[in-house]
């Protein structure tokens, strides 16, 4: 099972697209928590009042350096969707598949060895993150990393959250060969097609509920940035308002990648490889 | 006769069986029960027009296709179930098997990774098909003749008893396949079994000690290339063909008088490889001879006329 963790990470680290990706983690930490950091640091978001002056230190820190997530668990969603897509679109599958006919143990190589990817990819978004976020912070005299174990419990969960959405790439990856068709579906149910359904399911009793366990709704319950917080300030940031627990989220973001992995798994078993 | 010596099967060679194998897609029938062996330390032609099947019945040896019935097995065991394959089975399957944006050596090194097989010996793979600076760039910009070789390098990664290369000469220079036949050659003489597919009976008709062909996905012809050959016969060319019909006749060959539309005027075939006995008749009789020569046959012919029955290259227009 080593060699073939090594044979995956070989193949990621030996083309560009690693590269790319690794940058874009960085860029769009950097990048969109300075961004949103201005916006919440010297943004007129409450009608009047500062949020700093109303946010504990805590709460500020933790939207600032989780606000580039989505672009962030995008990223995370690409590079789970590429490892096998890649495979496919190129015809490396038929090498792999010839040096490992175990298809089950190619597919299991990859799920730890995106995991390690993801943990790299996720410390290198969070450090871009906290160079973005924590800049604003400085600059307006604000506190840059309080609450210290509290602080870095957000940013571990940060990576967990990058890397059950690497594993959700996988699983899409796997069940949808064509990593064009991978790509346009999982990015258009995450970014058009949720905000959507979640938008619908406001006018019926029990949409609340359901959109609970919608994938960026359970994404920012795993977060868990907003407990303690009053519920003004939470809904003033977008936080939802009746979230998971953030173990429940992991586990309901796992389920997602973990169904559609098996899924697929069972259809890649017996696929022909032409 | 003058055939070949055939080489016994190396003891504790690789063999290839495809058993009643069969692949049927949704609405044509790609390979239908093919049944032939592979033998160790002999290089075996699997031949076929494109669409014939060749390269379907490659994918099910190789548990990438699954049959609708039937199973390849290599020295008895089916693919998947070969615990370190590329060490057992180097196969080279289409040229373009390659992500652009990774060099050949990576490539290599990723395969190598799965069997714990050294960057060294991925260097020195790189170095016996030629391509040991070529394959530090990126794999995108390589040619077909590049490819090949570096798909070659792949298949010998492990040191495979059993080598399986489809098309192998697609895409080579005449310098660069005289380079392969001699590679070949001298793997088959250390007991490997080579199976190489090939569209085109010249282009290996140098190459291989045994001929597969395949159209339609049927078995249609399966032998030793001097089994295709047939039984040699001697062309004499001499002043009085009818007489030395009766001469050869007398000395207890069989003969006759050829088609003069095929081989000109005043030739006799003989069904005789031996063309001292021919020669030897003739002066005894008194006939003088112009010309004597091996009659082979023209293989080339013969491939098409069984690989280009009316009944199969309906189906090939059809998928082309």
């Amino acid at each position: 099972m080593m060699r073939l963790i090594r044979s995956e990470l070989l193949k990621y680290v030996s083309t560009r697209t690693a590269w790319g990706l690794t940058a874009g983690m960085f860029l769009t930490g950097i990048g969109f928590a300075a961004l949103f950091g201005a916006l919440f640091v010297y943004g007129d978001i409450l009608d009047g009042v500062e949020l700093s002056e109303v946010a504990p230190p805590l709460l500020l820190a933790r939207v600032i350096y989780t606000s580039a997530i989505q672009f962030g668990y995008l990223l995370a969603l690409v590079i789970g969707v590429l490892c096998i897509g890649q495979e496919y679109r190129h015809h490396t599958v038929t090498g792999t598949f010839l040096a490992t006919p175990k298809r089950g143990a190619v597919i299991a190589a990859k799920v730890v060895a995106l995991c390690l990817i993801a943990v790299v990819s996720g410390v290198v978004h969070v450090a871009g993150a906290l160079v973005g976020g924590g800049a604003i912070l400085v600059s307006a005299d604000l506190p840059v990393y309080p609450e210290a174990a509290d602080l870095t419990r957000t940013l571990l969960l940060m990576l967990l959250v990058l890397a059950l959405w690497t594993l959700i790439g996988l699983g899409v990856g796997v069940l949808i060969p064509n990593q064009v068709a991978a790509l346009s579906l999982a990015i258009a149910v995450a970014w058009i097609v949720e905000p959507l359904v979640a938008f619908g399911l406001t006018f019926v009793e029990w949409g609340e509920s359901a959109s609970r366990f919608f994938p960026s709704q359970v994404t920012a319950a795993t977060l868990d940035i907003f407990t303690g917080a009053n519920d003004t300030l939470t809904s003033a940031l977008g936080g939802p308002s009746d979230p998971l627990g953030w173990a429940t989220g992991a586990t309901v973001l796992l389920a997602y990648a973990v169904v559609m992995a098996l899924v697929g798994l069972i259809l890649t078993r017996s696929r022909d490889i032409a | 006769m003058s055939h070949r010596t055939v080489s016994a099967p190396t003891e504790g060679g690789t063999d290839i069986q495809i058993q009643s194998l069969a692949k049927s897609f949704k609405d044509f029938t790609a390979v239908n029960d093919l049944t032939f062996e592979v033998q160790p330390g002999r290089i075996t032609g699997f031949l076929g027009p494109n669409g014939a099947g060749k390269t379907t019945t490659l994918r099910m040896l190789l548990g990438l296709v699954r049959p609708s019935a039937g199973h390849g097995l290599i020295g008895g065991q089916r693919y998947a179930e070969l615990e370190e394959p590329l060490r057992v089975v180097g196969a080279a399957l289409e040229a373009t098997n390659f992500h652009p944006g990774r060099s050949g050596r990576d490539h290599l090194r990723v395969l190598a990774a799965t069997h714990n097989i050294p960057d060294r010996r991925v260097d020195e793979l790189l170095q016996l098909v030629g391509i040991p600076a070529a394959a530090k760039k990126r794999a995108g910009g390589y040619s077909m003749g590049m490819r090949q070789r570096l798909g070659l390098a792949a298949a010998l990664l492990g040191d495979p008893q059993v080598l399986i290369l489809d098309e192998p000469a697609n895409g080579l220079d005449p310098e660069g396949i005289r380079w392969l036949r001699g590679l070949l050659r001298a793997l088959a003489s250390e007991g490997k079994t080579i199976l190489i597919s090939s569209h085109l009976l010249s282009e290996v008709e140098q190459t291989v000690d045994d001929v597969v062909i395949i159209a339609n996905g049927r078995l249609v012809r399966q032998g030793t290339i001097e089994e295709l050959h047939g039984d040699s016969s001697t062309l004499v060319r001499c002043t009085d063909p009818s007489a030395l019909v009766t001469v050869l006749d007398a000395q207890g060959m069989t003969s006759r008088v050829a088609d003069e539309q095929e081989h000109g005027p005043g030739a006799v075939e003989a069904h005789t490889g031996d063309m001292t006995a021919v020669g030897e008749a003739a002066y005894a009789g008194g006939v003088v001879v112009h010309e004597l020569r091996t009659l082979r046959t023209d293989l080339e012919r013969l491939y098409f006329e069984l690989t280009e029955d009316p009944e199969m290259t309906d189906r090939n227009r059809e998928q082309t």
